[in-house]
């Protein structure tokens, strides 16, 4: 192309600097409106509703664990009829695992990822759009079906052949199924953005060696995604399959596998754990650093037992399935392979340890919540390792031991990071400070109400209360720890109560936080809260892990970017030399109507085969607006 | 968005409304007002029970309850006589014609009462909400079009396409006629 016809260049460098906030903030910014709210691609808009959307279904996944405490509180409830309990118990965990804990971490990722590597927005921005419609219809679906009595009731795991067209009638699993495809197509979506957000688009000079930790756990739970999700893709749409068009794919009679199912499910569901964990390890790594005031010790260790526990991820689904009879092999195998993940798991607890130890830890509210999940990841670590080896397993199968253990690793494991987390980054996403005071009380009554719910689900399980149970006899014996287990529980949820109100209050009264109040080490914390729609006035360069400690004076920055159209700096993998200069795309509304194509494709598939091919005429409209070429020239070197 | 919300929620809502209601423990009288089916002279046609009416005919309209018609059907051998219902001892039950009335009252009646030349009685064998569901298992399966509230396959070996993939003659290559 002759330079003759190329339209207008400005760069940033011709322009003086209070020229130039104004000109990118007019490249950047969201229109006002409700189009321009629909059409936005910024990273940090839709990080934010993610945010909100997860924490939405979390508080509504707790209205349904309170519920079934409600049921359980005492022998021979009649609160919840058993149809409707099976309901309650598959859509609290159906809900919590796929519309809030994966999607939770893949919010904060998307929110916070481009601001720590410095760069403008995520790769493929339309793809992030595109996700969080996936995103929300897969959670609007699934309850609008509770709502309507259609609600799975096969678990969150929806074993065939339960879940299969013999035993599982009407189009509850199938509900199930399609809610699985919309929260796997927006994680895949979500993950291959992060993947080469943090592989291309890291600021010049933030070499693999200076990632964040949080940044590289993401890396490696997005490839985690990439990995995992597709076998419960395949699982789930080989269900929908075999109830709507009859495939046999999990019919012995027809040469098909019922334990196919597990395995493919816990192929993609042991993995889920670290997908949930893994993110929490980096949250906990950035806290620990700030609230210490030094660098965490250990970082190529932190990150090789990231790298490690991803690739054990793959190789202990089996664990789950000891009680289908395997071969004693197999079980052997699987049960040192799960020990294993013992070993990072130490190796990051040690290094937290090394590094409070080292430094001068400040006791705000983040680290309190770090202080918390030690204790209590530790204890479902602990249960863990029981649970792995066989003889244990077989005992404990199916029991509230299973329900404490994984409870432990879940909520102590990534919702206390999570929150010390939103405790951490909420002065940077919405401007102001959370209470310190409530914050102190939010982790108080979370840590003991935590504890006192769950701890004595283990002495149930013990006692032989099995999972999944709407109700039990008076002669069991079982009254009296699971009406403590529901008080406790009561305890449990005003802490979350009280986070949520602390949270929503800050938005409004919160104290103004400033750009950096927690003197925090990393590129996020160099920009305003919230940050401008075009994150950084210049890409910062980055000669260390900690930027803006090791750099106190200036940061030094790129130029010669681009004002007139959003462009950001695309660097090498390994050592983040900077390569092109790469078009970042505009705002498009292209994504909601893929998405609501997507979705009317995937609600209609569930009741005739035929949507598929009707369906895709839509979806291909959609995507060949999305696509349509602009003319612009391609990006420059 | 609101309106995509409404039309998502029109959509589910129409498709929906009881079609996957489950009570696993009918109430006693609504169970002793099923049987009241009023009969015509001959044992053909007739009325269904006014509950019937009065909850939407869920043993033709709910999933649940065509389900368990189905694993009736399975449990008390139907498959014996009427094969999978392209019949052997005992007529097709998926090729249109009916002996006596395709109406649900006929069918219950006929399983119900028994009929001439060998289909026994299953009065006192199962109930009449057990019978009403094999009623109206036996009407889905030989539907011309498949309601999305029929069932799909079992997990067995397949003696012909699942009823939620009508129509039903079409699962039989050649029609055995009686």
């Amino acid at each position: 192309m002759s330079p003759d016809s190329l339209p207008p260049d400005i760069r940033d460098t011709d322009l003086a600097p209070d020229v130039l906030e104004p000109e990118l903030e007019r490249t950047w910014r969201t229109p006002r409106g409700l189009i321009g709210a629909l059409s936005t691609v910024d990273h940090k808009i839709i990080g934010r509703r993610y945010l909100v959307t997860a924490f939405i279904f979390l508080a509504m996944g707790g209205v349904l664990a309170m519920l079934m405490r409600l049921q359980l509180a005492r022998p021979e409830n009649r609160v919840l009829p058993p149809d409707l309990y099976d309901q309650v118990f598959t859509m609290h965990g159906a809900n919590m695992m796929f519309l809030f804990a994966v999607p939770v971490m893949e919010a904060v990722a998307v929110y916070l990822v481009p601001l720590m590597v410095g760069t403008r927005n995520v790769a493929f921005p339309r793809l992030n759009a595109f996700s969080y419609w996936m995103y929300l219809a897969g959670g609007f679906t699934l309850w609008t079906a509770f709502a309507l009595d259609m609600g799975p009731d096969v678990g969150w795991f929806a074993y065939v052949p339960l879940s299969g067209p013999e035993y599982g009638s009407g189009k509850r699993a199938d509900i199930w199924a399609q809610m699985i495809t919309f929260t796997e197509v927006s994680a895949m979506a979500v993950a291959v953005e992060i993947v080469v957000t943090v592989l291309k688009q890291r600021a010049p000079g933030m070499s693999l060696d200076r990632i964040p930790l949080f940044v590289w756990s993401m890396l490696v739970t997005s490839f985690l995604i990439i990995m995992a999700m597709p076998a419960i893709m395949v699982a789930s749409t080989s269900l929908i399959l075999d109830r709507l068009v009859g495939t046999h794919f999990f019919n012995p009679a027809e040469g098909g596998d019922v334990l196919l199912w597990q395995h493919l499910f816990w192929f993609f569901g042991h993995p889920e754990v670290y997908i949930v964990f893994l993110p929490a390890v980096g949250m906990v790594s950035t806290i620990i650093a700030t609230f210490t005031r030094r660098p965490t010790f250990g970082y190529l260790a932190l990150v090789m037992a990231l790298i490690a526990t991803g690739i054990l991820a793959f190789g202990l689904w089996v664990h789950h399935m000891f009680a289908t009879g395997l071969p004693r092999l197999g079980e052997s195998f699987f049960t040192a392979s799960s020990m294993s993940i013992a070993i990072p798991a130490g190796v990051q607890i040690f290094c937290w340890l090394a590094t409070l130890w080292l430094g001068r830890p400040v006791y705000r509210t983040p680290l309190l919540f770090v202080l918390a999940f030690f204790v209590t990841f530790v204890i479902g670590g602990l249960t863990g390792v029981m649970v792995a080896s066989v003889p244990l397993d077989t005992q404990v199968h199916d029991t509230y031991f299973v329900v404490a253990h994984f409870h432990y690793v879940l909520i102590g494991g990534a919702v206390f990071p999570l929150l010390g987390a939103i405790y951490y980054w909420y002065p940077k996403i919405v401007g102001r400070m959370m209470s310190e005071r409530l914050g102190r009380w939010v982790v108080g009554l979370l840590a003991i109400g935590f504890n006192l719910t769950f701890f004595p689900m283990h002495l149930l399980g013990l006692h032989g209360m099995t999972r999944r149970v709407y109700t039990y006899q008076v002669e069991m014996g079982w009254g009296g720890l699971n009406l403590f287990v529901s008080l406790s529980a009561v305890l449990l949820a005003c802490g979350f109560a009280l986070f949520f109100f602390d949270a929503i209050r800050s938005s409004w009264i919160g104290e103004p936080a400033g750009d950096d109040p927690w003197g925090g080490p990393t590129l996020e914390w160099s920009t305003t809260s919230p940050p401008p729609p075009y994150n950084f006035r210049h890409i910062p360069i980055v000669r260390s892990g900690q930027p803006l400690w090791d750099d106190t004076e200036t940061l030094t920055v790129a130029a010669g970017l681009r004002v007139d159209r959003r462009e950001l700096v695309v660097s090498s993998v390994a050592e983040a030399l900077p390569e092109a200069r790469e078009a970042s795309p505009a705002n498009s509304i292209w994504p909601l109507w893929a998405a609501i194509a997507s979705t009317v494709m995937l609600i209609s598939s569930i009741f005739s085969p035929w949507a598929v091919v009707w369906g895709a005429v839509p979806i291909a409209v959609a995507l060949i607006g999305w696509f349509w070429p602009k003319g612009t020239p391609e990006d420059e070197a | 968005m609101r309106a995509r919300h409404l039309l998502l929620a029109a959509c589910a809502f129409l498709v929906a409304c009881q079609r996957e209601q489950r009570d696993l423990r009918t109430d006693p009288p609504v169970a002793e007002a099923l049987g009241q089916v009023a009969v015509m002279p001959g044992g053909i046609g007739g009325r269904p029970a006014a509950i019937d009416r009065a909850l939407g005919h869920p043993y033709q309209t709910n999933a649940y309850q065509l389900n368990q018609g189905k694993r009736l059907w399975d449990w008390f051998n139907c498959s014996g006589c009427h094969a999978a219902g392209g019949g052997a001892s005992g007529p097709a039950l998926t090729d249109g014609s009916w002996r006596y009335g395709p109406d649900m009252v006929s069918i219950f009646v006929s399983i119900r009462d028994g009929r001439p030349n060998g289909m026994p009685a299953f009065r006192g064998k199962l109930t009449d909400e057990q019978i009403l569901q094999l009623s109206g298992y036996v009407q889905a399966m030989g539907a011309e079009t498949a309601s999305t509230a029929a069932p799909s396959r079992n997990d067995t070996m397949q003696a012909r396409a699942s009823e939620n993939r009508a129509p039903a003659a079409a699962a039989f290559p050649k029609q055995v006629s009686r």
